[in-house]
């Protein structure tokens, strides 16, 4: 992955995919408060100040999660990636961050650099995570504790590795739903959706 | 719609965060149209509630002022003054304070709490009366994890907290011991018949029956001066029955007064408010008149049209009358004493005492609105006739 302007491979593409979603996945619990604050550690990415958990466990989850999406997005079977926030006693899901994927399966064949930088896509990945960052302008306070499970949506043909298992959609009843912005590095296009329950207290 | 997609990313620091979230479609109107500055459409929507609250006839008039709040909470994103979220809590929690139906509802519960706005979380006085409100009701558990929850979040005066917490403890001891004493005496004496079978909760315990041993259990409240809530004080009378006491008004005044909570008998005045001067009466208000020293020579203070109220001893210092020859000093004289309401500043103060005393009686109120006064201003805002009788105009038109 130099920083050349050469364009951009299949390969690199999901480099580059693969390293958004374990940012963003990590923003994600750090600003929804799924793991306490302490146990996270700043660094500098996208040229913005990001934080990365430090959770020794959570960390080998996250690294075997990414790496297998890795492959995925390499192979283009991968649709989506769901990241699932519940409420830690009653299992319900409050949150629900959606992440489409869609991948230009042209580009297995061709094999020939696409033409974006870079800077280019990173500047859109950044764009992205800043707006993950503000949705805690709308989100609902989440007062109870919550757990977070993720969910990887593939082609129907795939097998499927031994560590994971099939599961529901788990969809939001009555939720709200606030499309973010989306990127591309011309081989993957990511959209992005956070969903949440719609509350009627006060 | 599309260029507003991004707008709350653009507004994120003019967006509060709600408890609950936002629906994000009125968050997008509302940043829409303030961008438009198109106020005609949230006018409107305020106006159709003020006059929902004026006109709303069903069994539940908090259902619109609920509605009201949460509507202005999701339409004025960024909070402040303009949103008068503050004022209509006010008003909402004011207005049903007298209302037993709502007292524990949980809506109307919930407005107050919002209208509280975490206050006193860190006072230990929060703590004891919400112990107490749980030991009233027996539920001692509780009673003592608020204690807790009081000293983890550090509450202060913290060791006025212990000290409620070793006094309830103690209640709590006193309460099984007693229980326990209650049951032998069951077995004991049968002579009282079906009195009261049950013990009879947060009372004295008293020497009754053959058993004359008095568990000594006045120690703790005692020395430590906080019995209050619980009538522990009470002089042990024998033939007093061993029931709680029952608050009456009529003996109130030869009990001593024990030293109460402070409850909060009406929501907290609002401070820093601006522009809060109520409408009151003009027609008899006198512009004060501007009487510097140069000028009251000129013009002299026009004589107050009342009598001003002195103190029976405040009389004006008597000066000893001293005999001066008029032969050898022609020039100086015994001086007058000056009288007290010539100066300036005087007549400035009786003036507004004055004002007060006359709005106290207007208060008191001979004074009888001969129009649905209540109407007019039971809403956020003031109406003006015209527009009440326009809704009703409507209403009847539309049906």
């Amino acid at each position: 992955m130099s920083k050349t302007l050469k364009g951009i491979t299949l390969k690199g593409s999901a480099e580059l995919v693969a390293e958004f979603f374990s940012f963003g996945i990590n923003s994600i619990l750090y600003q929804r408060g799924i793991y306490p604050a302490e146990t996270f550690a700043r660094v500098t990415q996208y040229d913005m100040s990001l934080h990365l958990t430090t959770d020794s466990k959570l960390k080998n989850y996250l690294t075997n999660v990414i790496s297998q999406l890795k492959e995925w997005l390499f192979d283009c079977t991968v649709q989506k990636l769901v990241v699932v926030i519940t409420c830690l006693e009653t299992n319900e899901v409050l949150e629900r961050w959606q992440f489409d994927i869609e991948c230009d399966k042209t580009a297995k064949e061709s094999g020939a650099p696409r033409e974006k930088s870079i800077k280019a896509i990173q500047e859109e990945i950044r764009s992205v995570i800043r707006q993950i960052t503000a949705t805690v302008t709308f989100l609902p306070l989440l007062e109870t504790a919550c757990a977070f499970d993720l969910l990887i949506y593939t082609d129907k043909d795939l097998e499927v590795p031994e560590q994971w298992e099939e599961s529901g959609p788990q969809l939001i009843d009555q939720s709200e739903e606030v499309r973010l912005r989306s990127f591309t590095t011309s081989i993957h296009k990511v959209n992005s959706i956070v969903a949440y329950k719609r509350t009627d207290s006060m | 719609m599309a260029e507003c997609d991004a707008e709350w990313e653009l507004c994120k620091e003019n967006i509060q965060p709600l408890r609950q979230g936002r629906t994000i479609s009125a968050l997008h109107q509302a940043l829409c149209q303030q961008q438009e500055g198109n106020q005609t459409a949230l006018n409107q929507k305020k106006q159709a509630f003020e006059s929902e609250l004026r006109l709303y006839d069903g069994d539940d008039p908090l259902d619109v002022w609920v509605r009201y709040i949460k509507w202005t909470k999701q339409t004025f994103p960024q909070g402040g003054k303009e949103s008068n979220l503050s004022v209509l809590l006010e008003r909402a929690v004011t207005r049903f304070t007298a209302d037993k139906k709502y007292h524990n509802d949980a809506r109307y519960v919930e407005l107050w709490i919002e209208f509280a706005q975490g206050i006193g979380t860190l006072q230990a006085a929060l703590y004891i009366a919400w112990s107490e409100e749980h030991e009233k009701r027996g539920n001692l558990k509780m009673a003592d994890s608020v204690f807790q929850d009081g000293v983890k979040c550090g509450a202060e005066p913290a060791d006025k907290l212990h000290a409620f917490h070793r006094a309830l403890q103690a209640r709590v001891c006193r309460q099984m011991m007693s229980s326990m004493t209650d049951q032998q005496r069951d077995e004991d004496d049968d002579d009282e018949g079906p009195a009261d079978p049950q013990r009879s909760s947060l009372a004295e315990l008293k020497a009754r029956g053959k058993k004359k041993a008095v568990v000594p259990i006045n120690r703790v409240s005692a020395s430590a001066g906080y019995a209050r809530g619980l009538q522990f004080k009470q002089p042990l009378g024998p033939k007093q029955n061993s029931r709680l006491a029952i608050f009456d008004e009529n003996k109130a005044e030869t009990e001593p007064q024990e030293p109460k909570f402070e409850i909060w008998m009406a929501p907290p005045t609002a401070r820093a408010k601006e522009n809060e001067q109520k409408p009151e009466k003009w027609s008899n208000v006198k512009l004060p008149l501007k009487s510097r020293s140069g000028l009251s020579v000129t013009v002299p203070p026009p004589k107050p049209s009342f009598q001003p109220f002195v103190e029976e001893d405040d009389q004006p210092p008597t000066v000893t009358p001293c005999k001066i020859n008029p032969a050898v000093n022609p020039v100086l004289s015994a001086r007058k004493p000056c009288r007290p309401e010539q100066t300036p500043l005087k007549k400035l103060q009786e003036r507004q005492q004055l004002m007060q005393l006359q709005t106290q009686e207007d208060g008191k109120s001979r004074e009888q609105s001969m129009y649905c006064r209540e109407l007019l201003d039971s809403g956020a805002t003031e109406f003006c006739f015209e527009e009440l009788r326009a809704e009703r105009y409507w209403q009847k038109h539309t049906h």
